[in-house]
């Protein structure tokens, strides 16, 4: 009994004195339920949506308040926005900014009127299979409120919708090329954190702070390698997704090519930068998982919709690389999106690269600690 | 013999409240061969890694031909070599790869190195050359990290703890070529562990919890202080030393 408790004082001696123990008894669980209970919601609210109002009279207005007037839409008026409305509207779902298009025909009012069934016409975007059929569920449930207010007549309006990119509404095709972008940033950051860590701990870094080699000259020399290999991984994985899962690549494997190389570059220096800091290849690994792994699969809209996030997690997702490539390969690979429509996400991921590049060069030429 | 090349003033290393090394002066004359000795966590590695520019010291200076080491780093690299504790090669690539590898960083050209690769294979057989340098003998692989430490001909040469994990033998083969390389006129500084391997040294230093606590010719120590050995010697300064009194 005696040794029993010997060790059990020990063990809470060392509990209590262990910065990594504290972190894992009282941060991570605070931490994690934040994380998790705001990420893990299905619920959308404000999902982007456009409306075409051919008929511009008193039932459709009344039918577009409809849509503005509740939680589940954010509504753009794209009849008032652009010239050709329809095609704004198909470029606005190829680049990921409306998640849906409804459709409100010239003859909406007189069908109204007269009684006869009124069609509305409803493109999703079905390239996440859950967001399309949720944004399917919230279009009947505004037109079973619109329609109640004719009483008697039950077929007044009907939806005649249409799924775009994916019309089968498969999740594979949703998740296969976001488990690329997680897998890439994962395997990516592990390979240089860990190249980097592997030197430390064997002593070889020394002799390369000890040769002429300046430390950007390191840096780059080690993250080069790196590049092709991750390349070689990303492809592995492509394949896999095209021929295994049978997701068909709609897009220009070109522009896939060239946005995965800048992933593949964010994902790198991500890798270098924890090198910096880890002191070992055991914290440089544990680190890199953690700092991949769990922001890429809560926070980056791989399962859960950023729509339905609040706005703090929102904002932390904003710097979360995986978050911009994720829309890139789902645009890519199944809606068959081109260049131009991932301005802003390329520039997002060439700013990262920048920053943590420099940063991890920082770093890195103050762990050689040589006096100034 | 008498020129110093090596000045250390009131050289000191904090890491938080802790002192690794507390105000060391010394110098290293040229063509001598220092033994740094001290047991495990007296500041060895720490000091030598503050004098060639690998660790940021707390405060003091150290002076290298006359010139303030901070302030002419590029050639104090050029003049420096350095044979780390753990030999520091990479395990996955074999000898000639590493000899290969280093020689590239340090600027040699496809031919010095082709060179270098054929004056090693001249002392070690090619097929052991030829393999993972992680599973060759740790005998071969510190004459590996020898080598590669003297490709660039420095004038000066760390070498810490060079003959850890290796047997006697290998030891004093070692210590030969050591001895070869003060009669080409190179200045060495040496640390260790193993007391017997000081009769080689022309100059002793003995480190304690930072501080250095014996300096001088062992002959002329083991006279003056009047031990037999240099291992007497050793323990009776470490005990000294822990025992709060002036060791020497």
């Amino acid at each position: 009994m005696k040794r029993i408790k010997a060790v059990i004082i020990k063990e809470f001696a060392h509990i209590l004195r262990d910065p990594t123990s504290l972190t894992i008894v009282f941060m991570m669980p605070v931490l994690m339920m934040f994380i998790f209970g705001y990420s893990i919601n299905f619920d959308l609210e404000n999902v982007e949506a456009g409306i075409i109002d051919l008929s511009d009279s008193e039932p459709s207005q009344n039918l577009v308040k409809k849509y503005v007037n509740n939680n589940y839409f954010t509504i753009t008026d794209l009849k008032a926005d652009y010239p050709s409305p329809i095609d704004a509207g198909e470029r606005l779902l190829k680049s990921g900014k409306l998640k849906e298009i409804i459709i409100i025909p010239a003859d909406f009012a007189s069908d109204i009127k007269t009684q006869k069934t009124a069609e509305i016409g409803v493109i999703i975007d079905g390239s996440d299979s859950n967001i399309a059929n949720l944004v399917y569920q919230y279009n009947e449930r505004i037109i079973m409120d619109f329609t109640s207010q004719f009483r008697n007549i039950d077929d007044i309006l009907k939806i005649h919708t249409k799924v775009l990119f994916n019309p089968e509404v498969k999740s594979a095709f949703f998740f296969i090329p976001g488990l690329i972008a997680i897998l890439l940033v994962m395997i990516s950051a592990l390979l240089t954190s860990l190249s980097i860590s592997r030197e430390k701990e064997t002593g070889s870094i020394d002799l390369l702070f000890i040769s002429p080699l300046k430390s950007p000259e390191i840096i780059i020399g080690k993250t080069i390698p790196y590049i092709f290999v991750s390349l070689i991984a990303g492809g592995i994985i492509l394949l896999f997704a095209r021929f295994w899962f049978g997701v068909p690549i709609q897009g220009n494997l070109f522009v896939l090519l060239l946005f995965s190389l800048l992933y593949i570059l964010t994902s790198l220096s991500l890798g270098i930068l924890i090198s910096t800091i880890a002191p070992s290849q055991k914290i440089a690994m544990f680190a890199t998982l953690l700092i991949t792994l769990l922001p890429s699969i809560m926070l980056s809209g791989f399962i859960f919709p950023l729509e339905s996030m609040p706005l703090p997690l929102q904002v932390v997702s904003r710097i979360v690389p995986a978050t911009y490539f994720l829309k890139i390969i789902r645009g890519v690979v199944v809606k068959g999106a081109e260049l131009r429509h991932f301005v802003a996400e390329g520039t997002a991921l060439v700013i990262f690269t920048a920053v943590l590049l420099t940063v991890a060069s920082i770093k890195f030429s103050r762990n050689r600690k040589r006096v100034k | 013999m008498n020129e110093n090349v090596i000045e250390v003033k009131d050289l000191t290393k904090r890491f938080g409240a802790f002192t690794a090394v507390n105000s060391v002066n010394f110098d290293i004359k040229r063509g001598e061969i220092l033994g740094f000795l001290g047991p495990n966590g007296a500041g060895k590695t720490t000091t030598i890694k503050m004098i060639n520019g690998l660790l940021k010291r707390t405060s003091g200076q150290v002076l290298v031909n006359g010139k303030d080491a901070d302030k002419h780093r590029k050639e104090m690299k050029r003049i420096m070599g350095y044979m780390s504790q753990k030999f520091s090669l990479y395990p996955l690539l074999n000898s000639l790869e590493n000899i290969e590898f280093f020689g590239g960083i340090s600027g040699l050209s496809k031919k010095a190195i082709k060179a270098k690769q054929t004056q090693m294979m001249e002392t070690v057989p090619p097929a052991l050359l030829k393999q993972k340098t992680g599973d060759i003998p740790p005998g071969v692989r510190q004459k590996v990290a020898l080598f590669v430490c003297l490709m660039t001909d420095p004038e000066i040469i760390f070498l810490d703890e060079p003959t850890s994990g290796v047997d006697p033998e290998v030891r004093r083969d070692f210590w030969f070529e050591i001895y070869h390389l003060k009669q080409q006129g190179k200045t060495i500084l040496v640390s260790t562990h193993n007391l017997d391997e000081v009769e080689y040294a022309d100059r002793l230093l003995i480190l304690h919890n930072g501080n250095l606590i014996v300096e001088g010719e062992p002959e002329e120590l083991l006279k003056t202080h009047k031990k037999e050995s240099v291992e007497e010697l050793f323990k009776d300064a470490i005990l000294n030393a822990s025992g709060g009194s002036e060791p020497f």
